[in-house]
């Protein structure tokens, strides 16, 4: 029996655009569960992105609720959702979003001094440690600017670890990405889920959302359909993205 | 047209900076017009009204003349004058609200039809109208008056005549303008009487014999000859040797050092309100290269595009400087209007302390050659900053190549350790260094200034020490002057009922004439307690010592001889020494007792006894005791002078202006630089925010940042004050004869103005961090 990490009731998002309002998300009712890869897919403007940014309180709801472990965090204050933020969830941007004058070492450290319970030593020990498991331990003392997007992402990872959160946020990690670095991103991820990390992620890259154990396809801004896959590794690859593949097509993705 | 299009685009697009800059550039203008008018029509309206009230090139007090038409006579017979004229006066001593006054007051007879002087309304803001009449009893003072002694309309001033309480009582009526003596930083005040008031003194004095406190005296206006080329040192010589007038006069002033004391107040604060707007025009000047390099920045894109199109890079920066010329030209337009209602706000304050109403209207040439300059000023330096346009390409703009912001450290220092909030602020600061360098400019601008003040300000002191330590020739806690019957061992036992007296020396101020020049001498009977500043004090019965303005008008200097002549004789004596004290806005020189009782008599009235006492605090009992015991036979004065406070007060006003522009200075250069930081770093935000940092910490982090830039500037700044401070004000304090000014660095003077402006620095950049609470975390979206 799976254990409901974060749930959204209810969860609707509009914006106002020339003088009408735009329905993003339509009353969307989702469970995300603890130690899952829940991969978001959909069309391109389907509210994939936002969909992920109202769970994680990163953006507001027009309407309806959140929860994480049972609480309701959607009526967080700004003190209590960076509290959150710091202790429970991790986030991977598409475009890396590392603090451009930290080196990829203080970028990964500094999130570890937020949270605020660990000594100096403690947390340079672990982030030096993210940084070696995410290979990236020899660009750790250079800027972002003076690494490639793959070893940029994969510091946003270590970062998105340091203070082993709850749950990872992943929106479009491989979007900005080539082909090579987008597979080494998409492998770690899946290797720290293999850990019991939860991931939710947003992506239209078949070959990333195969990676997921749970798909939730979003369409005129409801889940419209989901696709239940084993744990990445315990299948075959190609049948499981054949089977992806076909469920989308079925999908008229 | 396209000129027109993009000059309004760009106003539209950046407007909250060219806004900044506008309130600049109005501030400079309605300050500097201020400045300068207020200053040209001091100087203008004193001289006019002197020579309209009848003032000569000259003007001799005389007491007790024995032939007046004879004396005028012998003086209009001398080559070069053409005429004479005497008004008639009495000199006394006064007492006002309990306060001894330190010099004589004159007692002028008030004759309208002469039609010399004009009367205020009682409120001070106009003048009378209406014909004046003065009744019997009845006074008119100068309006310094309020300053020196808080007189008010109504209040009796009271004047000894003759010993035994023989005393003419009267009542202000009202307050008149003295282009002559009104100023509070003229001791000696005229007060305006009816005729027969005077006679009825006359009588008093008639009778009185050697029992008179009051002396019938005189003003006489000495004029010269429209054509005559006679310096006033040679008429000065020339008087003193070929007419009685030395034996009869108290002294001698010559229309160009009234016109000094009367402006003295109006000179100083307005070179350093000059020497403020100065500063401020260069903070301007760094206000608006950092607006353009952001400016240029942020449109590199736009540019390149409009390169593309055609536009030259000439016809580029000649949009830019257009856009900033129609900021100076708006700002330099509403400010000069704006400095007449400021002028006259300043006036109106300021008129219990100068006694004039000076007229409120704009010095248009002044301005405009000022103005003119600050445009080409601006014009040139706007020219060479927008230069790096020349270097956008177009292919360069489009790749944003000017947008990367560099980052040139590579000996960083790390961010994580103990103080990360501190470090991280450091860090941001080191990477966009480049924008942080207007404001730390402006600090250092700013605290300079601040600290000069500051410095000057504690050199002055709550008190006014400082400037009575620059006006005494020697120091002292209280002096005391006998006169009639009563001894000096009677007063100095009623001083020492009250406190012990540590030591003692005797001080007289007579008329000497050096080189055939008039001038106060300072006689001391201890010469080493002169403040000397250069060489060493008139030890010797042939010695005197000059100030610096004595001996630069005399030409002479340490080791050369002077012929000076007293009431007694003539004698020649070598100069010993340079010696600091502002009496008379420094004409004076210092002499030995026995130096000058070789030229002139002795008389135990006209020695001071000055004291020290084992307990100062007891100066004000012991002062009122002797008036009390002693009244007319005595005159008690301490360490300090009633004009003081119009200088203490005017310094509040200085500084409370300053820190009121310092403040909004401070405040438009934090939101113009907060601001487009905070738009370059809005990503930045978001990740902090996303990993768990709160608003309120980054809030904090960002004013650090500006915190840290004002520390900076401000340490410069209070290196420069302590390198140039003294040199600076010494330059201005010597137009009022204040030749030893001398700062000293103190914690206060520091803390407060690099605090003030180092905790404004971060207050503001604080307050314009607002939008980082409301920054939207989706700008981390990339849908």
């Amino acid at each position: 029996m799976k254990k409901v990490l974060m749930s959204g009731k209810n969860v609707c998002k509009s914006f106002s655009q020339n003088g009408g309002s735009v329905q993003v998300l339509n009353h969307i009712d989702v469970d995300i569960y603890k130690g899952d890869f829940t991969v978001i897919m959909g069309a391109s403007g389907a509210g994939k992105s936002t969909f992920l940014y109202a769970l994680s309180g990163m953006d507001s709801m027009t309407e309806g609720k959140v929860e994480y472990k049972g609480k309701e965090i959607s009526n967080f204050d700004e003190k209590r959702m960076a509290k959150l933020r710091a202790e429970e969830f991790g986030f991977v941007f598409q475009q890396t979003h590392l603090v451009s004058n930290l080196t990829l070492f203080e970028n990964v450290a500094v999130t570890g001094f937020v949270k605020g319970t660990r000594n100096t030593k403690e947390v340079r020990e672990r982030a030096m440690k993210l940084l070696c498991q995410m290979h990236v331990k020899n660009a750790k003392d250079r800027l972002p600017s003076q690494v490639s997007g793959g070893e940029a992402q994969r510091a946003a990872i270590a970062r998105a670890m340091m203070n082993s959160p709850g749950l990872i946020f992943a929106d479009e990690p491989t979007g900005a990405l080539n082909r090579s670095n987008s597979e080494e991103v998409i492998h770690l991820l899946s290797q720290i889920n293999e850990k019991g990390q939860s991931i939710l992620m947003v992506t239209h890259d078949i070959r990333a959302a195969i990676h997921g154990n749970r798909i939730l396809y979003l369409e005129d801004g409801k889940i419209f359909d989901e696709l239940e896959l084993p744990n990445y590794g315990e299948d075959d690859i190609r049948a499981r993205e054949s089977k992806v593949n076909d469920w989308l097509v079925s999908l008229q993705w | 047209m396209e000129y027109e299009i993009l000059i309004k685009a760009n106003l539209k697009q950046h407007k909250g900076g060219f806004i900044g800059i506008f309130i600049l550039i109005l501030l400079i203008s309605s300050a500097l017009s201020m400045v300068l008018s207020v200053w040209r029509n001091s100087e203008y309206y004193i001289k006019s009204e002197m020579e309209r009230t009848g003032f000569g090139e000259i003007t001799a007090w005389v007491s007790e003349v024995s032939d007046e038409k004879e004396l005028i006579g012998e003086i209009e017979a001398l080559n070069e004058i053409e005429r004479a004229e005497i008004q008639s006066l009495i000199f006394s001593n006064y007492r006002i609200k309990e306060q001894e006054s330190d010099s004589e007051g004159q007692l002028i007879t008030f004759q309208s039809q002469e039609n010399r002087y004009r009367f205020f309304t009682d409120d001070l803001l106009a003048y009378r109208e209406e014909e004046l009449e003065i009744m019997p009893r009845e006074i008119y003072v100068s309006p310094s008056m309020i300053s020196m002694f808080g007189a008010e309309i109504g209040d009796e001033i009271i004047f000894p005549i003759v010993r035994g309480g023989k005393n003419m009582v009267f009542t202000i009526k009202g307050f008149y303008e003295d282009p002559f003596m009104g100023s509070s930083m003229i001791e000696m005040k005229g007060f305006l009487i009816c005729e027969t008031d005077r006679n009825e003194i006359l009588s008093l004095l008639e009778d009185a014999g050697i029992d008179a406190l009051a002396r019938d005296g005189a003003m006489i206006h000495i004029f010269t000859e429209a054509d005559s080329e006679i310096t006033i040192a040679e008429l000065n010589t020339m008087i003193n040797e070929k007419t009685l007038l030395p034996e009869y006069a108290e002294f001698v002033h010559s229309k160009e050092a009234i016109k000094g004391f009367m402006l003295i107040l109006q000179n100083a604060f307005s070179g350093l309100l000059l020497a403020f707007v100065i500063v401020l025009l260069f903070v301007t000047i760094v206000v608006i290269s950092h607006n353009i390099g952001s400016t240029i920045e942020a449109d590199t894109v736009n540019m390149g595009i409009l390169k593309t199109i055609g536009f030259t890079a000439g016809k580029l920066r000649g949009i830019q400087l257009m856009q900033y010329l129609l900021l100076m030209i708006a700002g330099i337009f509403f400010g000069v209007f704006l400095a007449i209602p400021l002028s006259g706000l300043v006036i109106q304050a300021t008129i219990t302390t100068t006694g004039v109403r000076i007229p409120i209207r704009l010095w248009g040439l002044g301005c405009g050659v000022a103005f003119a300059a600050i445009i080409i000023l601006f014009v040139v330096f706007i020219l060479w900053r927008t230069g790096e346009i020349n270097t956008i390409t177009p292919m360069k703009a489009i790749r944003k190549e000017r947008n990367k912001l560099g980052i040139f450290f590579e000996k960083r220092i790390s961010v994580l350790g103990g103080g990360l909030y501190f470090r991280l602020a450091f860090r941001q600061l080191m990477t966009g260094k480049r924008r942080y360098i207007g404001a730390g400019i402006v600090a250092i601008f700013l605290v300079f200034f601040a600290s000069l003040v500051g410095r000057m300000n504690s050199w002055l002191g709550a008190d006014g020490k400082g400037m009575m330590d620059a006006f005494n020739p020697a120091d002292h806690d209280i002096g005391v002057q006998v006169f009639g019957n009563l001894t000096t061992e009677e007063a100095e036992d009623m001083v020492r009922s009250y406190s012990d007296i540590t030591d003692t020396y005797l001080l007289a101020m007579q008329g000497v004439a050096v080189n055939g020049i008039d001038y106060t001498a300072n006689v001391i009977s201890e010469p080493e307690r002169f403040h000397i500043l250069e060489g060493r004090s008139c030890m010797a019965d042939n010695e005197i010592v000059l100030t610096e303005f004595v001996a630069a008008d005399l030409d002479v200097a340490i080791g050369d001889m002077v012929m000076v002549r007293g009431d007694k004789g003539m004698e020649e004596y070598v100069v010993s020494g340079i010696y600091s004290c502002a009496n008379d806005m420094g004409d004076n020189v210092g002499m030995s007792r026995e130096g000058y009782l070789k030229i002139g008599y002795d008389n135990p009235s006209i020695w001071c006894w000055h004291y020290f006492l084992s307990d100062p605090s007891k100066k004000g009992d012991i002062m009122e005791a002797l008036e009390t015991a002693y009244g007319g036979d005595i005159h008690v004065h301490e360490n300090s002078w009633s004009g003081l406070y119009g200088i203490i007060a005017a310094m509040k006003v200085l500084m409370i202006f300053m820190y009121g522009i310092v403040f909004v200075f401070i405040l438009i250069i934090t939101v113009m630089t907060g601001s487009k930081i905070l738009s370059a770093e809005q990503k930045d935000f978001g990740i902090y925010k996303a990993i768990g940092f709160r608003s309120e910490k980054l809030r904090m982090i960002f004013a650090l940042r500006f915190g840290m830039v004002a520390v900076i500037g401000a340490g410069i700044g209070v290196i420069l004050a302590e390198i140039f401070t003294d040199l600076l004000v010494s330059t201005v304090m010597k137009f009022a004869g204040i030749s030893n000014f001398m700062s000293v660095l103190s914690i206060s003077n520091v803390l407060m103005s690099a605090g003030v402006v180092i905790l404004l620095f971060m207050g503001f950049s604080y307050f314009a961090s607002g939008k980082i609470e409301k920054l939207d975390m989706t700008i981390l979206m990339e849908e």
